[in-house]
């Protein structure tokens, strides 16, 4: 049943009594037991708190109440994004069982929308990973075919959706967590201005880039998905006070006349042909409709892999340093303090999580600071200005989302340059703070999605939804036939 | 810029700078990844910075003081509650003698 509705239907139709939350939530509940075992989308979903859910949004409405913007729509959300009373581990073993004492603040904005949240989405152990393979419970695998990954971090929120486990689902995006796994999972995903969206209750891992962002089945299901999660919060000192736009009016609006950059930097070595193929196809779409295709340089590109790698990790050694066995999680035993800290984290930590601590301790130590942290911070604003020069020239951005169509379980889980390479193109928007989309455009010979990302200028969301929407009407949002 | 090589001293010093345990295994093979790593990110010595600025943020607005009013937290138990060890109160850690022989 849900899976023949996208987000914006499905709430008008339970505002309007056609459907009530409570049939949505069974459906959810039959799609979890029928898809979730396979696919390992979700970590934690208890079916109980889904119709109890439903049940509250169905009787807010007996009683006459006008019902919000998500009206019965199932939400997944990222394992890293504390709820209340609800496991939340951040797909790390040293937070297993942990239930946080309070929700985030897009949990509780979600919840004032009528939504309902079907539970809590598989990731990279904190964030930390381009496959949903590091995660400490077990990888997530891509409905388009199965022995391949979603991408990640955010894989099980992105695979939520292409499954039609739910039609929305929030994740996190610090280097293309987002943006990633909606391209191998032909999905919508939006990661928002620096500071668009509240991070209070976002387990952090590298804060200087960090940003929640939705998930959807359809481009206006995401714009109105940020719509409810975007706005200012005194419970975080980074989110900006600047009003939010209606971004779902944003889409449909006319796309005549606006100038579309094609950054030659990301249509080269490294990049599918089967991508490019998809990527350029749609671009050539959007000419014909009247945008004006304009290439652009931006020339720091090539550092963004090194420059991010510096940041994040230093960022997250310092972020990671607060799971020490003392006031939450798992606890080791140990003969000193010392120990308690260092088999603790040794226990609760998987590989890759330990040698972004290592590194990002390694950058930031004594005599190789200036060398590697500083140097990454400088190269930061040089891939900023690229932005700046840019959108001087033209109002968004476009190139491939990813270098390749989803990629094998394991190709890459012991190559960790290998794996890093594959956020290429996603990362300089995030270390420029800019707002980028991918949204899904043709699907490559193999059969499998492919994602064209957009990025424009800070606090310019509008734009992004505007031009994908006039994407979105060539390729119509699908998902895998397994999955029906 | 050549990148230091990242020897087994190296990974043992910086892992406890981390406060992190390792096994005898994983060593030389942190050393070998942290090298690869460090070896591709020492390709930013390529480009000139001397004249660069670093970005340390990228929040498009000045940092705003937010009113100085007194709001309700987390309750006692409530800050406690997924606590590993709880006694009289506070969040315990077991007894240890430092520097005892």
């Amino acid at each position: 049943m849900i899976e023949s509705f996208h987000i914006a239907e499905l709430a008008s139709n339970v505002q309007a009594g056609k459907l009530s939350a409570s049939e949505v939530a069974k459906d959810v509940i039959s799609r979890i037991e029928r898809h979730n075992g396979r696919l390992h989308a979700l970590l934690h979903a208890e079916p109980d708190r889904i119709l109890a859910q439903a049940r509250a949004i169905d009787e807010k409405r007996a009683r006459g109440e006008v019902l919000g913007p998500l009206a019965g729509v199932p939400v997944a959300i990222k394992d890293a994004i504390c709820t209340e009373g609800e496991t939340t581990t951040a797909g790390s073993k040293i937070l297993s069982g942990y239930a946080p004492p309070y929700d985030a603040t897009v949990i509780a904005r979600l919840r004032g929308a009528d939504a309902i949240l079907t539970g809590k989405a598989n990731m990279d152990e904190f964030a930390m990973g381009s496959s949903t393979e590091n995660s400490g419970y077990g990888p997530t695998k891509n409905p388009w075919d199965e022995t391949r990954t979603p991408g990640g971090s955010s894989g099980g929120s992105a695979v939520a959706v292409a499954a039609r486990i739910a039609l929305g689902a929030l994740g996190s995006d610090t280097g293309g967590s987002i943006r990633q796994p909606a391209s191998l999972t032909g999905t919508v995903g939006v990661k928002p201005t620096y500071g668009r969206v509240s991070r209070y209750g976002l387990i952090a891992f590298a804060s200087s880039l960090d940003q929640i962002g939705p998930f959807a089945t359809d481009i206006r299901g995401s714009a109105r998905l940020l719509e409810v999660i975007a706005g200012h919060d005194p419970h975080d000192a980074t989110s900006l006070n600047v009003p939010t736009a209606s971004y779902e009016a944003a889409c449909g609006a006319t796309i005549k006349g606006l100038r579309i950059g094609i950054p030659e930097e990301y249509f080269a070595d490294g990049l599918s042909d089967d991508v490019a193929r998809s990527v350029r196809a749609a671009l050539a779409k959007l000419e014909s409709e009247g945008c004006v295709l304009r290439p652009i340089k931006l020339p720091h590109t090539r550092y963004a892999v090194a420059t991010y790698y510096v940041i994040a990790t230093a960022e997250a050694s310092s972020n990671l340093a607060r799971f020490d066995g003392v006031r939450y999680g798992l606890r080791a035993p140990a003969q000193s303090l010392a120990e308690l800290y260092g088999a603790t984290r040794d226990a609760g930590f998987g590989k890759e999580v330990k040698r972004r601590i290592l590194l990002g301790t390694f950058v930031l130590s004594a005599g190789y600071y200036d060398a590697y942290y500083l140097r990454a911070q400088k190269m930061r604003t040089l891939i900023r200005r690229d932005f700046d020069a840019a959108f001087a020239e033209v109002d968004v951005v476009a190139s491939p989302t990813a270098p390749t169509t989803a990629f094998r379980l394991g190709e890459k889980a012991n190559d960790p340059l290998a794996m890093y390479l594959s956020d290429i193109y996603t990362l300089p928007a995030s270390l420029a703070g800019v707002p980028a989309l991918s949204v899904p455009c043709e699907r490559g010979q193999d059969g499998l999605p492919v994602g064209l990302q957009l990025v424009a200028p800070a606090l310019q969301e509008s734009k992004l939804f505007t031009i994908a929407s006039a994407i979105e009407n060539h390729y119509a949002p699908t998902f895998p036939p397994e999955v029906r | 810029m050549t990148g230091p090589a990242i020897d087994r001293a190296r990974v043992l010093h910086i892992a406890k700078l981390s406060a992190l345990s390792l096994h005898e295994s994983e060593i030389d093979q942190l050393a070998n990844d942290l090298n690869a790593i460090v070896k591709y990110v020492d390709e930013l010595g390529e480009v000139d910075l001397s004249q660069v600025p670093p970005t340390t943020q990228v929040q498009f607005e000045a940092s705003k003081w937010r009113a100085d009013e007194v709001v309700s937290g987390l309750t006692h138990e409530q800050a406690l509650a997924a606590s590993p060890q709880v006694e009289h109160g506070g969040f315990a850690v077991p007894v240890f003698v430092e520097g005892a022989s």
